[in-house]
């Protein structure tokens, strides 16, 4: 089992990994840049170590040193949370190369399933429905231009190496097609180290349903129930929620199917999350693999009663998933928020310092995922996630309420959030009929 | 006489799209701030041509911090 782990992250999640490994007597090493040296779970941590500037280049971005400090500090493993190296095969390299125990799938299928064409094609191969389109990269306008004329506009052109909502451009005609594949093709060499595109095609008012599962290195994967995520901002993602009210028994029983079939033919160990679409007429299609702890997640620990932090640390350290699909219960329902520190009208970012605070209280029907604290400061160097609002109950209805009450008892100052649109969603008729789907934002606000 | 261009946002230096020498008019873009992970265009509010450059990319910046020294008539 692993002994000291270093947390190769910041913020919340920093201090949620944090609470399992003090369950499980694991203990911690975090690392900090200047901007965050007075965060409040350093203290949480057994050794808390600066790792350099602001600037995550050289401070969470820089694989030199934090391996040194894993090795400096007597750490076994790296957790990388998620965002900035979590999905970096090279990382996940170093780590390995170091004699260290890497939270996540290999660095060689880290690798692989970077290029969305190489699951796309994975996909495909296990009869898993993809979104249609090009199963390979396309090499120039004219084939851009000729599958549009064939299949209809628009088209979407999206980067093989892309993530985090970047890099996917609407193509509108035959004109456009030459000058976006080249737009796109540099933005993806400058922010992804490859500029090859491969085009899907518009599924209209689609909602995002994705499964989380864990798979050990003994073969065994068991999916922990679907989320869906379809309350998004600029491919950002809002409210997520379990169950979905769409996704019947049958239907879930298939996405397990086709998440466990994908999951085994790649080798991925650990927890990770199959991204799907599903269509107005209900077809679900696979989107992508997310390779990490996914922001999200407490929803679905919520609804099975399953810490998925343990599981990645026990199937890292080469344990056997002890409980069998059978077994997996979902209990109820759960509803996330996510406050980012934004203004709820123009969407600016508001960075600053925390003049004034305080949460409603937690139980077990309410969980407050955070790293905030009164007078602590929010850099403007990092996402604008400040908080995580989970709320459970028997049933939707209930759990939306609890989550409505609390977010109204969430009294943060000093910056802006975007508490005010999250209430003004879940207020909202469509919304409480679960009558989402991907625009459902960007509908509001065009309509008020 | 010199005017500057200032950071109208916290955080890094995404990139300044400008080179000593050039002209650059009123509105134009001339440097872009990377805020909480999203892009921001700080536009020239001069008519003018570019003396110095103060900003490179990653370079932490307040809000009010000089990126760029224009040289405009007046």
């Amino acid at each position: 089992m692993i002994n000291r782990l270093l947390i190769a992250n910041r913020g919340e999640i920093v201090a949620r990994i944090i609470r399992t490994c003090k369950e499980l007597g694991v203990d911690t090493v975090a690392v900090y840049s200047e901007a965050d040296k007075h965060a409040p779970y350093l203290d949480q941590a057994d050794d808390a170590v600066l790792i350099g500037p602001a600037n995550p280049m050289q401070s969470y971005l820089n694989i030199e040193t934090l391996i040194q400090t894993a090795q400096r500090t007597g750490a076994d493993a790296v957790h990388p949370g998620y965002g900035f190296l979590s999905e970096r095969g090279a990382f996940a390299e170093a780590v390995e190369q170091a004699g260290l125990i890497w939270v996540g799938p290999s660095a060689k299928v880290l690798k692989a399933i970077s290029s969305k064409c190489y699951c796309r094609h994975i996909a495909a191969g296990v009869q898993v429905p993809v979104i249609p389109g090009t199963l390979d990269p396309v090499s120039d306008g004219e084939t851009v231009a000729e599958y549009g004329h064939e299949q209809g506009w628009p088209i979407f052109l999206k980067l093989d190496k892309g993530g985090g909502g970047k890099g996917i451009e609407i193509i509108n005609n035959e004109s456009e097609a030459a000058e976006v594949l080249q737009r796109a093709s540099r933005i993806g060499q400058m922010a992804f180290g490859s500029g090859d595109c491969y085009i899907e095609q518009v599924v209209h008012h689609p909602r995002h349903i994705e499964v989380q599962f864990l798979a050990d290195k003994h073969g065994n994967c068991v999916c922990l129930g679907e989320r869906e995520c379809s309350v998004q901002r600029r491919h950002q993602k809002i409210i997520e929620e379990a169950p979905s009210v769409v996704v019947t028994d049958e239907d879930r029983k298939r996405l397990f199917d086709r998440a466990r079939s994908i999951v085994l033919k790649i080798g991925y160990e650990g927890a990770g999350t199959i991204e799907n679409l599903r269509s107005i007429d209900g077809n679900y299609y696979f989107m992508e693999i997310n390779a990490r702890l996914q922001v999200e997640h407490p929803v679905t620990e919520y609804l099975t009663g399953v810490d998925i932090v343990k599981w990645q640390l026990l199937i890292a350290s080469g344990e056997e998933i002890n409980f069998s699909q059978a077994d997996v219960k979902m209990n109820g329902h759960a509803i996330e928020a996510r406050v980012y520190a934004e203004d709820p009208e123009t969407f600016v970012p508001s960075p600053g310092t925390i003049t004034s605070l305080s949460l409603p209280e937690t139980d077990s029907q309410l969980r407050i995922d955070h790293a905030l604290k009164e007078n602590g400061s929010v850099p403007p160097f990092y996402d604008p996630l400040l908080a995580k609002v989970i709320a459970w109950g028997t049933e939707r209805s209930e759990a939306t309420n609890r989550l409505i009450e609390a977010l109204a008892d969430f009294q943060i100052e000093g910056i802006k959030t975007t508490i005010p649109v999250n209430l003004a969603i879940l207020k909202r008729p469509e919304f409480l009929a679960g009558n989402i789907d991907t625009g459902f934002i960007d509908n509001i606000l065009r309509n008020t | 006489m010199e005017k500057n261009v200032n950071a109208i946002l916290p955080g890094l230096c995404a990139r300044v799209v400008v080179e000593v020498g050039d002209n650059v008019t009123k509105g134009q873009e001339i440097a872009v701030i990377n805020c909480m992970k999203t892009e921001y265009s700080v536009a020239s509010e001069y008519n003018g041509v570019v003396k110095e450059v103060l900003s490179k990319e990653w370079d932490e910046l307040q809000v009010g911090d000089p990126m760029v020294v224009l040289e405009v008539e007046g």
